[in-house]
């Protein structure tokens, strides 16, 4: 990808960090397809698809290595500058990012096996919400790197208040439900972690997002972002009294 | 020093030199029969500082370098207009003596050309026409340039063997105990590592980061690792002007202006 619109005299390494671009947007787009397809598995309460899931997280963890590779041999015998070397500095430290979301959603499958042993609770399907949120946000900020969008990037990154707003809306409905009857306590205490890391995988997206702006500007992201996760404010542990 | 006080501004012509300056460079323009070589330059070289000039070939970079100890004088038909003002004095006024610039302002060139002599006569030479010393002061102040110019332990032996015994590197070290034997200011450096290997290329990087807390050094280079490498303040120039001249990390990390990156990404074409 050109910093300047501009090609290199060497025409390999403008190829080179074309393919690094490639890499980290499919290993992007396959970290929110496992997302989808962790979801799927709960409501389909399907262990066998599940344990594929968490199977297909080596695939995104294959593609960090081959990006590490790639990034460690771009800086070896490119000795990138400027722009470029922004651009394969950023693309390291998002392929860490995606691979923790990959993580993540291979975590939420996980879950849903010991999920689908008990009988269904309400509030599972609250947490399809939340998974949305927080695909839309690792799709929209991959198409901010692709593009090179630092707006686009930064608008991703404020809009994860959404996400903590859910977030801390759901962790309030799961309270209420392990209140009224401590049967349902087993399967929202699942479904508490796989919101969690839910949330979590909103949270890489805003370093995505972090790294994206770096990388077009130049300049840290230091502007405040609202963190609306207030799942640890005290007073929410007193919904019952 | 600040970003901002760095920044170049061909608009501001007379602008006062800042106040750490050791060469301030106004409006210069240079010529050789008629070419306008150099196209109205202004730069601030700090003191004790490391300065790199990088560029393409012909962009002016080593006319500019060449115009700090007027060596372009010995040639005919060739001009500089402006101000080139070292400590206060412009060294473009006629009246600048050419001797006293020369012990104010060393230079090292690309290729290593020592004198067809001893090792210790290639520093002593300088020296006596410069001031008359017995010999074992002469003998210090050759030891002490050999040594700052990191050659010594290498040489101690064979002080009396003819220089060009030395391999490439050692001469081009030997180059800058010449220069520095003189007790100079401002030292510059013309590529000075382009016909060395990366062990004594690396040498050279070595003694130019040690020589820095003495001296105001002022390097050209084709190496842009080099420049990222050994200097504090970079210079890029294209066509005659300086286009952009910051910290060096600035310049390799987000330069401000597009030729610059595309300079120094290689997309320059």
């Amino acid at each position: 990808m050109s910093s300047t619109g501009k090609e290199h005299i060497i025409k390999s390494y403008d190829g080179e960090l074309t393919r690094l671009t490639g890499e980290i947007v499919r290993m992007g787009e396959l970290s929110v397809s496992q997302l989808e397809a962790a979801i799927d598995v709960i409501d389909r309460r399907d262990e066998r698809a599940a344990q594929r899931v968490v199977g297909n997280d080596d695939a995104i963890d294959q593609l960090e290595q081959e990006i590490s590779h790639d990034v460690v041999r771009l800086l070896a015998l490119r000795a990138p500058m400027a722009g470029d070397l922004r651009n394969v500095f950023a693309a390291l430290r998002i392929a860490a990012d995606i691979e923790r979301i990959g993580d993540y959603a291979a975590n939420v499958a996980k879950r849903s096996i010991p999920l689908s042993m008990v009988a269904p609770v309400a509030p599972t399907a609250g947490l399809g919400y939340l998974a949305e949120l927080a695909a839309t946000e690792v799709r929209d900020v991959l198409l901010a790197y692709r593009d090179q969008n630092a707006e686009k990037a930064y608008q991703v990154w404020k809009d994860d208040a959404e996400l903590d707003d859910a977030y801390t809306g759901y962790f309030r409905q799961l309270l209420t439900y392990m209140m009224e009857d401590p049967r349902n306590i087993t399967p929202c205490t699942h479904l508490l972690f796989m919101a969690k890391n839910i949330e979590r995988i909103g949270d890489h997206a805003t370093n995505i997002a972090e790294n994206v702006w770096f990388q077009v500007t130049g300049e840290p992201l230091n502007k405040q972002r609202t963190k609306r996760d207030f799942t640890s404010n005290p007073e929410l542990g007193k919904l019952g009294e | 020093m600040t970003d901002s006080a760095l920044a170049v501004n061909t608009a501001q012509t007379m602008a006062a030199p800042l106040a750490d300056t050791k060469i301030t460079v106004r409006n210069l323009h240079f010529y050789y029969n008629g070419f306008h070589a150099l196209k109205g330059i202004n730069m601030d070289i700090p003191e004790k500082k490391v300065t790199a000039i990088i560029g393409p070939s012909g962009c002016g970079k080593s006319t500019l370098l060449r115009i700090f100890n007027r060596i372009y004088a010995i040639y005919p038909k060739l001009e500089a207009k402006g101000d080139i003002v070292l400590d206060g004095e412009n060294i473009l006024d006629p009246g600048y003596s050419m001797n006293r610039l020369r012990s104010k302002v060393g230079m090292v060139f690309q290729k290593p050309v020592p004198f067809p002599m001893t090792i210790f006569e290639n520093v002593a030479y300088g020296i006596r026409h410069h001031e008359k010393l017995s010999k074992s002061d002469m003998e210090g102040r050759v030891e002490q340039a050999l040594r700052s110019a990191a050659l010594w332990d290498e040489v101690k032996d064979k002080l009396k063997q003819n220089a060009l015994g030395l391999s490439g590197g050692q001469q081009q070290r030997l180059c800058i105990a010449r220069a520095i034997a003189l007790k100079p200011e401002v030292l510059l450096l013309d590529e000075p590592t382009s016909a060395l290997d990366p062990i004594a290329t690396s040498r050279i990087e070595q003694l130019v980061e040690e020589l820095k807390s003495e001296f105001t050094i002022v390097i050209v280079t084709h190496n842009m690792q080099q420049a990222a490498r050994c200097s504090d303040l970079t210079a890029f120039m294209y066509m005659g002007e300086l286009i952009e001249f910051d910290n060096t990390e600035k310049i390799f990390t987000k330069p401000g202006k597009k030729q610059t990156e595309d300079y120094i990404t290689g997309r320059f074409g």
